[in-house]
């Protein structure tokens, strides 16, 4: 017991931000990925046995996290057209975060991406799935996640440069 | 800018939104849900009370004064504390105009849906601070279990022209069965908080 929890630990401190991320660019909103990650990570526990030895556990981590809010980020896609940018990039980095606060500009247009695009993104970039892994999260065929991506890094790069060519800082 | 370029910049914000929930907390968690799993007898009982609160429910009137302390419904219970607080426990999702009207009347500018769907009409609070102090606003304005189905409002912290959102959803319950509230911060207007 004690040596599952040395682990577990140790698991959660290693991928936990990177899970959220994943999970807020998802979602839209810090506080509903913190709870739904929360959960999920709650559930990883409870069968750490069997999702220790999983290939990639911090993907099923964001895999049940997705699944657990996906009736609610399915509502809140309908209703928000534009995620709440204040409620994931305004954020300090006195509260732990690592080389300061978020760009929000890069989080801004991020989440005015579509949030099948933000999720491949997420998890390819930030999670560093591969494609096959990606697909499996997401519960769909390794070239829609490659097209996604292609598109996504597409809107990206349009969004970004001409502003970071404004402001070479 | 090319690929590479774009993928630095974005792996650099990786990390920076920290999550802060200690490990013990989801352990803890962990814990309630392990137990609901290993317990269906446990799902068995909570079902026939629900049942029965529901039947109670039935034939209890759906809103009441905030000023009758420990009044209690099946529904919703909205109690005014002796220290000015108001201690609000939500057991079923009906009526939310009632718990708003309740609310407002007991000096809470306040939004209260039942759908998980917010008053699109309600704007955040145009504070000037970091998430972290908005947080800080809210955590002042309403105490109690986060994320659990009762929660205290302190009308007294309600910054000036403030008022509360409150949202909740059949499904977003916790391992426990409790519903998850969700609270905002926002904006008092006609259209969202009624005054």
């Amino acid at each position: 017991m004690g040596t599952q929890r040395l682990d577990f630990a140790e698991f959660y401190r290693e991928v936990k931000d990177e899970c959220l991320f994943t999970v807020v660019l998802s979602v839209g909103d810090r506080d509903t990925a913190q709870d739904l990650v929360d959960e999920a990570f709650a559930r990883a526990w409870a069968s750490w046995r069997t999702v220790g030895r999983h290939p990639a556990p911090a993907a099923w981590v964001v895999r049940t996290a997705l699944n657990a809010g996906i009736s609610r980020w399915r509502r809140r896609r309908r209703e928000v057209a534009v995620p709440d940018l204040a409620l994931v990039a305004d954020r300090p980095a006195a509260d732990g975060g690592v080389g300061g606060p978020v760009d929000p500009t890069i989080m801004a247009a991020l989440l005015r991406l579509p949030v099948r695009q933000r999720q491949v993104v997420a998890l390819r970039l930030f999670l560093d799935l591969d494609t096959a892994g990606t697909a499996q999260v997401l519960g769909i065929a390794p070239g829609t996640v490659q097209a996604h991506l292609g598109r996504a890094m597409a809107a990206l790069r349009y969004d970004l440069t001409p502003t970071r060519q404004e402001n070479p800082s | 800018m090319n690929d590479n370029e774009l993928i630095t910049a974005l792996r650099e914000q990786r990390g920076k939104v920290p999550m802060d929930t200690p490990v013990e907390q989801i352990i803890r968690r962990g814990r309630a849900v392990r137990a609901r799993r290993r317990l269906p007898g446990v799902a068995g009982a909570l079902g026939a009370a629900a049942a029965a609160a529901f039947a109670v429910s039935m034939v209890l009137p759906a809103s009441h004064s905030a000023s009758e302390p420990g009044a209690q419904l099946a529904a919703w219970t909205v109690a005014r504390q002796a220290d000015g607080s108001i201690q609000v426990s939500i057991r079923e999702l009906r009526d939310p105009a009632g718990l708003q009207r309740t609310l407002r009347a007991d000096g809470v500018p306040a939004s209260v849906t039942f759908t998980g769907q917010q008053n699109l009409v309600c704007q955040g609070y145009p504070g000037s601070g970091s998430q972290s102090q908005r947080r800080q606003l809210l955590g002042s304005v309403v105490t109690g279990p986060a994320g659990r189905d009762a929660l205290v409002i302190h009308p007294s912290a309600l910054p000036s022209g403030g008022g509360l959102q409150i949202y909740v959803s059949s499904q977003n319950r916790g391992p426990d069965g409790s519903f998850q509230v969700a609270v905002r911060l926002v904006q008092a207007s006609p259209g969202c908080t009624g005054s």
